[in-house]
């Protein structure tokens, strides 16, 4: 197995606070890599970590190294909006711009200066096929994305992240605002992206879990308490608190 | 533990309770009758008088209302009323003004909401507020005594010679002084309305903060920041004493030298109202009638503008 991200020692403070503790993890490439645990244990706020969203919070303190490919992204040396090119986010909300479909898509490479009607076209296109949506709006590309449903919007997010043919997709929830039809288009797309890109997905569902991905991170109070393939770990979990947590004692 | 709570409450309570929803809601009718009303009798008062001098039998010799809407001259003494030209500086110079302060006012807003440090941010804000309270008069002194000595001072920079300083470009640079702090504190809302997921979506694909705040934040916010042009554009249609007190008032035009002197429609009904009688004085309400139509015109056009270059909101 290839390695995708590799943590060691990660500390995260609010303030006075420590929101992670001592987090060590390795993130496999081309897998698809589940965050469960309790609310307010540290999931969300860890895979915030791996594309430093946490940078923009105030009083937000980092210790440690998470490398990606090798290189450490918390390297002062490292160009965060480079780093955010290559590590893509989809939202527990789904959160389309107010414009138009096409632009949605186009907005991450005219971001970095790129121009060309015909290869803004093929990103697009692209893009709107891999995330399962460009035969839904094939016709109304340039209709605003507001009109789209809960379900096609995060379609439309996850394929505004493709756009910029990233090397991670990070999923927050992807699919806790979404009726469970919605949800079951966005777990069998997550099994097609994996083939060409690393997902680490937080989620609040085991079921969703188990289901999508290859390895499983269980998260409590800030610490891993154990990280496996989804198999093991569901089945012969070493952790006594891993056991009552996917069994339903807590949580 | 039972309280008992059914037999507590006391007979004919429902009863009375949908008495109080009643006489609540005719309450809320009056007051928007009162309110309405006001304004249907204002309009239809102006109207009345404004139209007047244009019908026959008017006691002091009928107008062309043609000569008035299309003419070029205004000479109270010679009893030649013509608002055409008028109606043109007084776009000139709302407009003017809101090309001014517009793009001043929407990066002042995105700057208080999105750059400037916490502890500056409130005082900016406050700063703003009061900007937009203090009364048109105080503007109008102080337009009279800098801004006029300004354009003098720009004037004969270029060459040119004004009249003290009074001209259409002190109009215009007063206005948008005055309308600055209405649009700015309509964006600020605007702006911080905006849902925070945008920008961290647009983050998050590797934009910069200054691509999120121009390609993000003010096109989610435009529709407001619109709604702040469209009532600052109103301020600058309606102002009149301010305006009087630098614009000159031109007696033919229109003017499109910035340097020369203008009228608009608001100062041609302010200038002298208290010392004329007859003809010279109905005429004003028809002014003020023209004045209304073009605010309403200019803002049903706007609206347009925004409903086709807003988010279908």
């Amino acid at each position: 197995m290839e390695t995708c991200f590799e943590v060691k020692d990660l500390n995260l403070y609010y303030g006075e606070k420590q929101a992670l503790k001592q987090l060590n993890l390795t993130i496999g490439k081309n897998r698809v890599t589940a965050l469960i645990g309790p609310s307010g244990c540290g999931k969300s706020t860890f895979l915030r970590c791996l594309n430093r969203m946490n940078d923009l919070i105030e009083n937000c303190r980092i210790s440690g190294e998470i490398r990606l490919l090798g290189e450490n992204i918390y390297d002062s040396k490292t160009n965060v909006v480079q780093l955010r090119t290559e590590v893509g986010m989809v939202f527990q909300k789904p959160n389309p711009f107010p414009m138009s479909i096409y632009d949605n898509i186009a907005y991450g490479p005219r971001c970095q200066g790129i121009r060309d009607k015909k290869v803004l076209d093929g990103v697009v296109e692209h893009s709107l096929k891999s995330a399962a949506l460009w035969e839904e709006v094939r016709d109304r590309l340039h209709d605003s994305a507001l009109a789209l449903s809960g379900g096609q919007q995060q379609r439309l997010c996850i394929a505004r992240a493709i756009a910029m043919e990233p090397e991670v997709i990070l999923m927050d929830e992807p699919t806790s605002a979404l009726d469970p039809i919605a949800t079951a288009k966005i777990e069998e797309l997550i099994e097609q992206l994996k083939t060409t890109y690393t997902i680490v997905i937080v989620t609040h569902s085991m079921q969703q879990a188990s289901r999508v991905s290859d390895d499983t991170a269980f998260f409590l109070l800030g610490e891993i308490v154990e990280a496996d393939t989804t198999r093991k770990l569901f089945s012969k979990p070493a952790d006594q608190r891993t056991e009552d947590y996917i069994t339903g004692r807590f949580g | 533990m039972e309280s008992n709570l059914k037999a507590r409450i006391r007979p004919g309570q429902a009863r009375r309770k949908q008495r109080t929803d009643r006489t609540v809601r005719a309450v809320f009718f009056l007051a928007a009758l009162i309110s309405g009303s006001c304004i249907v009798l204002i309009t239809l008062f102006i109207l009345m008088k404004g139209i007047q001098p244009f019908l026959p039998g008017y006691a002091y010799g009928s107008v062309s209302l043609k000569d008035f809407l299309l003419g070029t001259l205004w000479r109270q003494d010679q009893g030649v009323y013509g608002v055409g030209f008028i109606v043109i500086n007084t776009l000139i110079s709302a407009f003017g003004a809101l090309l001014l302060a517009f793009p001043i006012a929407v990066l002042t807003a995105l700057f208080i909401v999105k750059i400037a440090p916490k502890p500056v941010k409130p005082l900016m804000k406050t700063v703003v507020e009061l900007l937009a309270s203090i009364p048109s008069v105080v503007y109008g002194v102080f337009a009279a005594g800098v801004i006029t000595s300004l354009v003098k001072g720009l004037a004969s920079l270029a060459g040119v010679s004004t009249a003290g300083g009074s001209s259409l470009l002190a109009v215009i640079l007063l206005l948008a002084i005055m309308i600055f702090p209405t649009i700015t504190s309509l964006a600020v809302t605007a702006i911080e309305a905006v849902d925070p997921d945008l920008e961290l979506g647009s983050l998050a694909l590797g934009a910069t903060a200054t691509q999120t705040h121009f390609k993000v934040v003010l096109t989610s916010a435009k529709s407001g920041i619109f709604a702040g042009a469209i009532l600052g554009l109103g301020r600058a249609f309606g102002e009149a004493t301010a305006v009087a007190m630098v614009a000159g008032n031109k007696l033919f035009g229109p003017t499109f030298n910035l340097f020369d002197i203008t009228r608009t429609l608001t100062s041609t009904m302010l200038a002298g109202l208290k010392e004329t009688t007859g003809l010279d004085y109905d005429i004003r309400f028809s002014v003020g009638l023209v004045l209304m139509v073009v605010i309403l015109l200019s803002n049903l056009s706007l609206n347009w503008v925004k409903k086709k270059v807003g988010n279908g909101q």
